[in-house]
């Protein structure tokens, strides 16, 4: 039904199926939870309760991270707590429903309860007390460390169902925006909040926007990244697959902003499911009259549409991105022109590009103001930022922290450490652009300016646990062997520089490679950085450099002396 | 494809915005490659030169030129796969199906089985991790997959251990 | 009178003169302008291979890296999007550069090793062997002398309008060639890409009626033959496309006509005019 955007009556009809007053079994359906059998144990247990006829409500949610017990299945009983099931199998489906019909939850299988959970932007949803034997959420190494605001919804509400997500206070800073904010106050909000771009780069979001809005010519253009194209990074995959409506409000509020009509997800077809969720939410949204024409009664228009990408790392950069979405070849031009200068957006409009997770932190600034944002995190690095907990560690998954907290804390104490007991050599940050940091430098607070300073970057927030059975030269190879895949070929350090850079990393390897080739190697490292066209060159020898500075001994251990 | 289908996928496209790209990936979707006589179609269909849809289609590696075989399995060989392992599981798929890889000289990977069964491609990232090394087949991912796991999961698609 | 536009509004505005500083000696030029143009025209060598005044700066080939000085800080950018406004400081010949230079000379000897264009200029700099392995490829259509520069590819696409050839492929197995490396159908002919190409590599031929393009998987084009003195002289598809730019009265006098026959032709009609004679008979 399109006409006046009524948020109370979502409200009520969301929560109504997020504490339905019967038992309500929600299983984790992220594209992990699915691969590791969530869809069928969802079929299982939609079986069961049809064939038994028991008054169970049957929902799916996102993922709330912890990727490693997947699959995920939460347990709602009245006046109970909510309890998170994990490694539930299909096997599992009888019994879980067998004991939810008693009012109880199967114990062997909980992994912790939930009392209450702050949706953050004013939402508390108090389930109820009772189960004391399961270990509380607050108390589980994994999650203790986290602090959840981005993924705040992510494994407790139903990300195909816009009803759920204006229940835990979704597009009441959309509806705040329009109807009481001017374009002016929006953007020195998100100027104060002190927001920094998540896609890696960190620059100024509120800064951006306000040179978008500001660019010559009426028409304007927003875009979201959602090519997250570092491998080893899923943060982007999660939040659109477990809460897509978060995106859709930030991008509303930042169309208003800035005064663009049209905004575009420009996502990797690699992930098909975040695709549909993302697809589902827009036409929801639409239906409700939150996309359109005349949003919430506001007077303005602003749609969303969806450009898929076809596999090029390199369109992660902004040039490349509009050339792609533009039905060319992703190959980037120097800069300026910008994207936000006229001539250099898409179809030459000045257009603000921001990443899933930039956007997706809007609806909390504007919301709890930006006093309460700015405070999180550490100077100059406000906020939380999600990252992709991967590779030889214990814990696997999806952590959540305010920026400025050690790599100690986030692999040492939420992931546990190596696993099955090995001892961690070193983490990668920021996918194939960042650097190999080693454990004796884990007090580095993971930050935009500390991670540069140790040579690698905050990218989009993929940490990649090496222990120690990880070759480190190995490693290299593996980044540049990537890289040089991915190069676009335009210009010739990254194309041919890349290339040798490989040649010698493989000959190192073969124990075929000298002293001198060594030099080479370092030599070219640094022309490659400091001479390539766009991001990906400038950045693909990293890992090189990073692997030279602190793991010498590996590659003068290759060289015949 | 049939010009009636392509003219379908062409109508999905309202906008220029995202188009071009769109639409080959349907057509990829639909037929598992993009064959030669679609492309010089489409080019006529909506005004652009073969010899730059010829570009993307090369440039990009989602796209492929050539048939595939009847199931396509994708090894993930993002950076969470390789430090778990996905080389390992790459080799031993190669010697349980008989297959010889190597990158091509357009720079991607794809080798099909000698009864045109299977294919076998790589990614750079399916964003599950978590459960790396992860493989994909006909779009159903199978995570924490090593070389005693793939007979099992291959067997599923009609393999047969010689 | 109503207020409108004049012709000279509508003129660009006149450029405003700057003076740039390059190597310790200051320049005058327009504000705005290419630095790599400036750089040219007072003889200031700055090494490139992709620039070319009709075509936007396309910053592939990465020689004409300067040091731009500001604030005490040297920072490196290519010659070719930099733009000339008072003050600007530059160094074309700082230690960086020079080392960073010499690696992609060296680069380039190993890309195209069959360049004596590229070996002549890395030369100029000092650059005569290369650490890198060289690239072997007896097939090459380009014959091993092509960097890459796509100035081929941008001629034939943004100017010519035809379209014939472009990029295949990406990172290091990028090529430049026809659609599935078969002759072309859009391809005029006109050898645009070998008259810009820096290293000399596309290779093409007049044989007979026929204009072959060696390095573009063989297409043959079809020349115009003069139907005065039957020389062939200018691939048809361009010739139409030529002509089909200019009015007909002028356009009928010069239709199949070679260069040669042409002047011929518009001489005896000017004669004729001018004497009072039937033109028709030219």
């Amino acid at each position: 039904m399109t006409g006046v955007f009524d948020r109370a009556a979502g409200e009520v009809a969301g929560q109504k199926k997020i504490l339905p007053g019967k038992p309500r079994i929600a299983v984790g359906l992220a594209t992990c939870g699915i691969a590791v059998g969530g869809e069928k144990v969802y079929e299982r247990l939609q079986e069961i309760i049809k064939k038994t006829g028991v008054d169970i409500s049957l929902a799916k949610t996102g993922c709330i991270g912890y990727c490693r017990e997947e699959p995920l299945v939460n347990i709602t009983i009245p006046g109970k707590p909510l309890v998170i099931l994990h490694k539930v199998t299909e096997e599992d489906a009888e019994g879980i429903v067998e004991a939810v019909k008693k009012g109880t939850v199967p114990y062997k299988k909980a992994l912790c309860r939930v009392p209450s959970w702050d949706h953050v932007t004013g939402t508390v949803i108090t389930y109820g007390n009772g189960f004391d034997e399961i270990p509380l959420y607050a108390d589980i190494p994994f999650f203790k460390h986290q602090k959840k605001v981005i993924l705040r919804n992510a494994g407790f509400i139903n990300p195909e169902d816009i009803d759920e997500y204006l229940a835990v206070g979704g597009y009441a800073a959309a509806e705040q925006a329009l109807t009481r904010m001017d374009s002016e106050t929006i953007i020195s909000e998100v100027e104060k909040s002190g927001l920094r771009g998540r896609g890696g780069a960190g620059f100024p979001t509120g800064m951006k926007w306000r040179i978008t809005r500001d660019a010559p010519g009426a028409a304007k253009y927003i875009i979201c990244n959602a090519d997250e194209g570092d491998p080893g990074a899923y943060m982007n995959r999660n939040e659109m697959e477990s809460d897509p409506h978060m995106l859709i409000e930030g991008m509303i509020i930042g169309a208003y902003a800035i005064g663009a009509k049209e905004g575009l997800i420009y996502i990797r077809a690699e992930y098909p499911l975040a695709i549909r969720r993302l697809v589902h939410a827009i036409g929801e949204a639409r239906a409700l009259g939150l996309l359109g024409k005349d949003i919430i009664g506001a007077g303005f228009d602003f749609d969303i549409r969806i450009a898929t990408g076809a596999g090029a790392f390199v369109c992660g950069e902004s040039t490349a991105l509009v050339a792609s979405i533009e039905g060319r070849t992703g190959r980037p031009h120097p800069r300026p022109p910008r994207l936000t200068d006229p001539g250099g957006g898409l179809w030459g409009i000045p257009s603000d590009l921001n990443n899933v997770e930039t956007w997706c932190n809007i609806p909390v600034i504007i919301r709890n103001g930006s006093g309460w944002y700015a405070k999180i995190g550490a100077e100059k690095n406000a906020g939380t930022k999600v990252f992709s907990l991967v590779g030889k560690v214990d814990r696997v998954g999806l952590v959540e922290v305010p920026l400025g907290t050690s790599l100690n804390t986030i692999v040492c104490d939420i992931g546990n450490g190596g696993a099955q007991g090995k001892k961690v050599k070193a983490v990668q940050t920021g996918g194939p652009s960042g650097g190999c940091i080693p454990v004796r430098l884990f007090d580095t607070p993971v930050n935009y300016e500390s991670l540069n300073a140790v040579g690698s970057i905050m990218g989009s927030g993929g940490i990649v646990v090496m222990d120690e059975d990880t070759d480190m030269v190995d490693i290299a190879r593996y980044f540049i062997n990537f890289a040089t895949g991915e190069s676009c070929g335009k210009c010739v350090p990254c194309r041919e520089g890349l290339r040798h850079t490989l040649i010698l990393l493989n000959r190192l390897i073969a124990r075929k490679g000298t002293a001198k080739d060594l030099e080479t190697l370092a030599l070219l490292a640094d022309t490659i950085k400091n001479t390539s066209l766009c991001g990906l060159g400038q950045s693909a020898p990293n890992p090189v450099l990073t692997t030279l500075a602190y793991f010498r001994e590996e590659y003068d251990a290759l060289v015949k002396p | 494809m049939e010009e009636k289908t392509l003219e379908e996928i062409i109508a999905r496209y309202d906008s220029p915005t995202g188009k071009v790209l769109g639409i080959l990936g349907d057509i990829q979707r639909s037929e598992g490659y993009i064959p030669r006589e679609t492309l010089e179609m489409l080019s006529v269909k909506i005004d652009v030169r073969i010899s730059q849809l010829y570009s993307i289609v090369t440039f990009y590696s989602f796209f492929s030129l050539k048939p595939v075989g009847e199931h396509v399995i994708t090894i993930c060989m993002g950076t969470a796969c390789h430090v778990r392992g996905a080389v390992g599981v790459l080799d031993a798929l190669e010697s349980l199906l008989d297959i010889h890889g190597d990158t091509t000289e357009d720079g991607k990977f794809s080798v099909t089985t000698k009864d045109n069964k299977f294919t076998v491609e790589i990614a750079r990232c399916f964003g599950a991790c978590s459960m790396a090394p992860v493989l994909q087949i006909d779009g159903t991912l199978y995570g924490y997959a090593n070389p005693d796991t793939l007979p099992a999961i291959l067997e599923q698609y009609g393999w047969r251990a010689a | 009178m109503t207020q409108g536009k004049t012709g000279t509004e509508l003129a660009e505005p006149p450029k405003k003169p700057v003076t740039v500083s390059i190597n310790g000696n200051a320049y005058r030029a327009d504000e705005g302008e290419c630095l790599l143009t400036v750089a040219e025209r007072v003889k200031i060598p700055i090494p490139h291979f992709c620039f070319e005044q009709s075509l936007e700066p396309y910053g592939a080939c990465r020689l004409c890296m300067v040091g731009v000085v500001h604030h005490g800080k040297t920072v490196m950018e290519t010659a070719c999007t930099l733009r000339a406004k008072e003050g600007l400081t530059v160094l074309t010949d700082t230690p960086d550069i020079v080392k960073y230079r010499t690696i992609l000379f060296e680069l380039y000897l190993a890309e195209a090793p069959k360049s004596a264009v590229v070996k002549e200029m890395a030369a100029r700099y000092g650059v005569t062997k290369t650490r890198f392995l060289r690239r072997v490829d007896t097939g090459d259509p380009l014959g091993g002398a092509c960097i890459l520069c796509g100035l081929c590819v941008r001629v034939c696409n943004e100017i010519m309008g035809a379209g014939a050839i472009n990029f295949i492929n990406r990172g290091p197995y990028t090529v430049v060639n026809t659609p599935f490396t078969e002759p072309s159908r859009d391809c005029y002919g006109c050898g645009a890409c070998a008259a810009v190409c820096p290293t000399h590599a596309v290779s093409l031929e007049d044989r007979g009626g026929e204009r072959i393009l060696h390095s573009w998987s063989e297409t043959k084009v079809p020349l115009s033959q003069c139907v005065s003195c039957g020389k062939y002289f200018a691939p048809a598809a361009l010739e139409k496309s030529v002509l089909s730019r200019i009015e007909p009265p002028l356009r009928d006098d010069l239709e199949g006509l070679c260069p040669a026959c042409r002047a011929k032709k518009l001489a005896k009609k000017e004669i004729l005019a001018a004497t009072g004679g039937d033109p028709g008979d030219a």
